[in-house]
């Protein structure tokens, strides 16, 4: 089976830690339930996620270098 | 006076009403058909009862007290005979019948699957998902159970007829199952299935031979276990399908019974809304109001659609009482009963399929409730969204090159019909009381006033001057527009923000407005019979938001592509090549007419002075006199020459489309990002003029003679088609001797097609650089093909070499005919000329054949056209309409009206397309940007601030500004 994760165009997923989270909610001032989605079995995501965690994406910007996205694993 | 002050609407919530509610909120029960009596007075309780509301004007509301126009109306009811369906919720019901219980109406779900769902449900909720995916599927778990899991009632399937018809569909024992269980035992020789005795069956299905005789015998009906079990036994099916309609009433009761916790599991909220309330007992009767009835001019009262429906209703619940009183038999009141449910049906709803419409007596179907309400024509999409509003105005447009591009010319006419309103103070009193002593009439005039004390006059030719006299300050004038006011102008189809941009006001005479041609690409606008829309903004922050965000010169770059959409268009073009092409020599006179239009009022030092010792300036000089000083810029150009700029001096290149051009004109391009964008306004106005003046001293015209080519050319053209003709004979020729290789992966015959097309391609090429040989460089033609101003070096030597292979699909035209694609040639010819390449070009004319081919695939292109636009104008609609709640927050997160974020930052980099400088090779341009650092460096201190951008640009928020600072302080650049 071919591992996505891998592939150079598929940007790095990590769950993210619940302080680094609290912070997150907190900057923008929402809860996680208002965060974009992401399907529990989307093979990009890295295997010890599970439904709830919130995954940080961070893809390269050819105009901000990084731009970071936050996803809440669902279902 | 009432209070009048806006509210906040907390919370919307949606549900049923209860029948008791109805009742409540009724103003009074109606219980006759007819609305007036023989003098022409309302009847009491009759449809037009004056406690429903006035629509008279003079007469005063029973209920309310108020008069026509305050009186909202009211509410009465109708108590229906019987319940009916509700047509709203046919599908809801169907779903409550299938997966509840027919006896105890408990939910088919066992406990544990019901707090599942209802988990699910909430789960659901917290995420805005579709609440239907969960409830479909607790229904879809329901109706597998085949018996109650509580009380143990066997459970039918529920059949819907569309579309208020429901039956419970019961598999029963057939009335002949003595004759089948008895033809089942005979056994069939021929298919090898051996007799059956009776003893032989109560053996097998263990039921005593006494009772299977019984059954044999047809005097013992089998229970539903024997039943199964002879059918077992013997392999039949002992069953027939039993329909048993379930009435309104019977599906109340049914519903009356579901518990509160059951139906939540089906997202119904049981506080709010009860299922039996779907099935319609009483049925409120809308107000006068919301059907008026509209007296014609012969005298007669014609009633609304809804007044019609609801006479029918009342009727027929009438029959159907007297006639249950009566004791009529069941089946009429059945058919009675059913009636009432159709007229109830099409009272709310008249288009449903399966059920005839009802009509008026003309024929002409009803509007009933959901008519009103649905499609283009109804309340959402044409009265609520789609507002009319005053101070517009719409004409023809037409171009006017001495306009400004921020301008729009007014016709006079539209000046004195759309107003500003003017708040009088001690500085402008005279102002006001000239507008409003010129009258109505006069143009800057005036149409109201508004005193102090908040009383409005209208201005009219006789009282204007009086009026003049006591205006003061503290008055509201309302003026024509003049000069320099800020409106709205805007074209359809509106598919992009430039597509509604604000003008400053010029009034002229005539009907039409005015525009500069560069505002054409933004708006997609010709002067064919275009019309466009304007609009009069009628307070200070409209008018300052236009000014500040809306204005053309604000919308130089487009959104889209990052760079300039208005530039140099056609003819601005032609003369710019002109005037740079060859770089030729103007005297004094000459040059000073070519930039009368401008700013420039001294021409600078001489270019150079020619043999007889007059001065002269050349093209170069005179185009860099438009450009700031200090401008710097080096790319290849249009026709593919190096274009320098050196401190504001073009010193080579030629200026064309790609340099002055709409859609990223580098020159335009670079002084709206540099220079900003009043500069880039003044660039384009004055290089749009001096290409004007450019193209009227040199004159340019086109006429047939510059698209034909001498005899020698066309004979030599001739030559080349007939070559190819003769190559393409080969090809067939190879080909029916099967010598023809295939190309790899293609058929002999698609081998075949592709030589030939190549061929014939070949063989337009040809012709066509045959006549350009012939065109010399000054043919205007060329000019505007090199140029880009219009036309390209195809379309010239469609006109003057020949037009080519006519396509339908993508390939030569194979239709018509059976095995030919016209009458005139023999079936199977493979030839050029029968599969439509025309050898002729535009100006020998076409044969009457080709002239056929030709129209065959200039269809397909307009076909095309038309429905490519359909498509793309229907995606779009669907996209605006999803993405249209989406905002972009002050925290730069993109977020729904749910406050679900959508982007973390707008675009993911938070940057506006228009403010990222870029070119073809670089995303950004890198290089460009640290030059300029690196100059900053060298150079003073105060050059270095005005790089860091802290100098400020000049404000300009109107051109009636620039003169005033024209004078001293320069406004045009930053040089
Ligand atoms: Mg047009
Ligand atoms: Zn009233
Ligand atoms: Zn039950």
């Amino acid at each position: 089976m071919v591992d996505v994760s891998q592939h150079e165009l598929v940007p790095e997923h990590t769950v993210l830690e619940e302080e680094a989270l609290e912070d997150v909610l907190e900057e923008y001032n929402i809860d996680r339930t208002d965060l974009p989605k992401i399907k529990r079995n989307d093979p990009a995501l890295p295997d010890e996620a599970e439904i709830g965690d919130v995954i940080k994406i961070v893809r390269d910007s050819r105009t901000t270098d990084q731009s970071i996205v936050y996803r809440l694993v669902v279902e | 006076m009432q209070d009048t002050t806006p509210k906040d609407i907390g919370s919307l919530s949606f549900g049923l009403m209860e029948p008791e509610e109805y009742r409540e909120m009724s103003a009074t029960k109606i219980i006759t058909a007819d609305t007036y009596d023989d003098d022409g007075f309302p009847i009491d309780m009759g449809l037009m009862d004056p406690r429903l509301g006035v629509i008279d004007p003079g007469l005063e509301c029973k209920t309310c007290g108020k008069h026509s126009g305050s009186c909202n109306g009211h509410f009465g009811h109708i108590e229906l005979a019987a319940p009916v369906i509700h047509v709203g919720f046919t599908k809801l019901i169907r779903r409550l019948l299938r997966g509840t219980c027919r006896e105890c109406s408990k939910l088919l779900l066992t406990e544990d699957e019901r707090d599942e769902f209802r988990d699910q449900l909430d789960e659901s909720r917290k995420l805005s998902r579709d609440l239907n995916d969960v409830t479909k599927a607790a229904i879809r778990q329901a109706r597998k159970k085949d018996r109650c899991p509580f009380c143990g009632e066997i459970q039918y399937d529920i059949d819907h007829e569309k579309p208020t018809t429901y039956y419970e569909v019961q598999q029963v024992l057939t009335s002949e199952y003595s004759q089948s269980i008895a033809g089942a035992m005979q056994g069939d020789e021929e298919e090898g299935v051996e007799r059956t005795t009776p003893d032989e069956l109560a053996e097998q299905t263990e039921i005593e031979l006494t009772r299977v005789n019984e059954i044999l015998s047809g005097s013992f009906r089998p229970r539903e276990s024997q039943r199964k079990a002879i059918e077992k036994a013997l392999d039949i099916d002992l069953t027939e399908e039993d329909t048993n309609k379930l009435m309104p009433s019977d599906i109340r009761d049914w519903f009356e019974n579901i518990p509160d916790e059951d139906i939540e599991v089906l997202g119904i909220n049981p506080d709010r809304s009860r299922p039996e309330w779907m099935i319609l007992t009483v049925l409120p009767v809308p107000p006068v109001t919301a059907r008026p009835s509209i007296t014609l001019d012969n005298g007669q009262r014609s009633e609304d659609d809804l007044t019609h429906k609801l006479v029918d209703i009342i009727r027929i619940n009438q029959r159907f009482m007297e006639n249950r009183e009566a004791g009529a038999p069941q089946l009429i009141i059945e058919d009675l009963w059913e009636l009432l449910q159709y007229h109830v049906t099409t009272f709310m709803d008249n288009e449903i399929s399966g059920t005839p419409p009802a009509r008026h007596r003309s024929g002409r179907p009803l509007k009933t409730l959901s008519q009103r309400l649905k499609g283009k024509e109804g309340r959402f999409r044409g009265s609520l969204s789609g507002k009319r509003v005053n101070f517009s105005a719409r004409t023809v447009i037409s171009p006017d090159p001495t306009l400004s591009l921020n301008e729009v010319g007014v016709p006079d006419r539209v000046a004195k019909e759309m107003t500003q309103t003017m708040n009088v103070t001690e500085r402008n009193v005279e102002d006001a009381r000239r507008f409003v002593s010129n009258g109505p009439e006069g143009h800057p005039g005036a149409n109201y006033v508004r005193r102090p004390d908040g009383r409005r006059l209208k201005v009219t030719e006789k009282n204007c001057e009086q009026l003049a006299e006591k205006v003061e300050a503290g008055w509201e004038v309302n003026r024509h527009l003049i000069d320099g006011d800020i409106v709205i102008f805007n074209r359809q189809p509106s598919l992009h923000r430039m597509s509604i941009m604000a003008h400053e006001v010029v009034v002229m005479p005539y009907k039409t407005f005015r525009l500069n041609t560069v505002v054409c690409p933004p708006y997609n606008a010709d002067f064919d019979g275009d019309e466009m829309n304007m609009h009069a903004l009628q307070n200070e922050e409209a008018r300052a938001e236009a000014r500040v965000l809306m204005r053309v010169q604000e919308q130089m770059l487009s959104p889209r592509f990052g760079e300039n959409i208005i530039g140099a268009i056609q003819d601005h073009i032609s003369g710019m090549y002109l005037l740079t092409h060859d770089n030729p020599r103007f005297n004094e006179t000459q040059a000073l007419d070519l930039l009368r239009a401008t700013r420039i009022d001294e021409l600078p030092e001489p270019s150079g002075i020619d043999d007889e010792g007059t001065p002269f300036w050349t093209g170069y000089d005179v185009f860099s006199e438009l450009l700031p000083d200090d401008l710097d810029l080096e790319f290849t150009g249009t026709i593919g020459d190096e274009v320098v700029i050196e401190d504001g001096q073009l010193l080579q290149g030629t200026i064309a489309e790609d340099e002055v051009g709409e859609f990223g004109g580098e020159i335009v391009d670079t002084i709206t990002k540099v220079y900003g964008n009043t500069r880039a306004r003044i660039f384009v106005n004055e290089v749009s003029t001096l290409a004007m003046r450019a193209i009227m001293h040199f004159g340019f015209s086109i006429g047939i003679d510059d698209e034909t080519i001498p005899g020698e050319a066309q004979s030599r053209i001739d030559e080349t088609i007939a070559d190819a003709n003769d190559r393409v004979e080969e090809l067939i020729e190879a080909y029916e001797n099967n010598e023809l290789e295939s190309l790899p992966g293609r058929t002999i015959d698609e081998t075949l097609e592709m030589k030939i097309m190549q061929t014939l391609s070949r063989a337009r090429d040809n012709a066509g650089n045959i006549a350009d040989e012939h065109f010399q460089d000054d043919n205007p033609a060329v000019v505007m093909a090199n140029s880009g101003a219009r036309g390209s070096m195809l379309n010239l030597t469609q006109m003057a070499g020949a037009v080519g292979q006519q396509a339908v699909r993508g390939e030569r035209i194979n239709r018509g005919y059976e095995d030919r694609t016209l009458s005139h040639y023999e079936p199977n010819d493979l030839s050029a000329e029968a599969h439509g390449f025309v050898e002729n070009s535009y100006t020998s004319g076409l044969t009457p054949r080709e002239f056929f081919f030709h129209a065959m695939g200039g269809r397909e292109g307009l076909v095309d056209t038309a429905v490519r636009t359909s498509k793309s104008g229907y995606l779009q609609r669907r996209l605006i309409n999803a993405l249209s709640e989406l905002e972009t927050q002050y925290d730069g997160t993109v977020r729904d009206t749910s406050d679900t974020i959508v982007q973390f930052e707008f675009g993911e980099d938070g940057t506006s397309p228009v403010k990222v400088s870029s070119d073809e090779d670089n995303d950004i341009d890198v290089e460009h940007i640290a030059d300029r650092v690196l100059d900053s460096e060298f150079e003073s201190a105060e050059e270095r601030q005005e790089f860091l951008g802290s100098k400020p640009r000049p404000t300009n928020l109107s051109e009636h500004a620039d003169d005033r600072l024209a004078e001293g302080t320069e406004v045009t650049s930053d040089d």
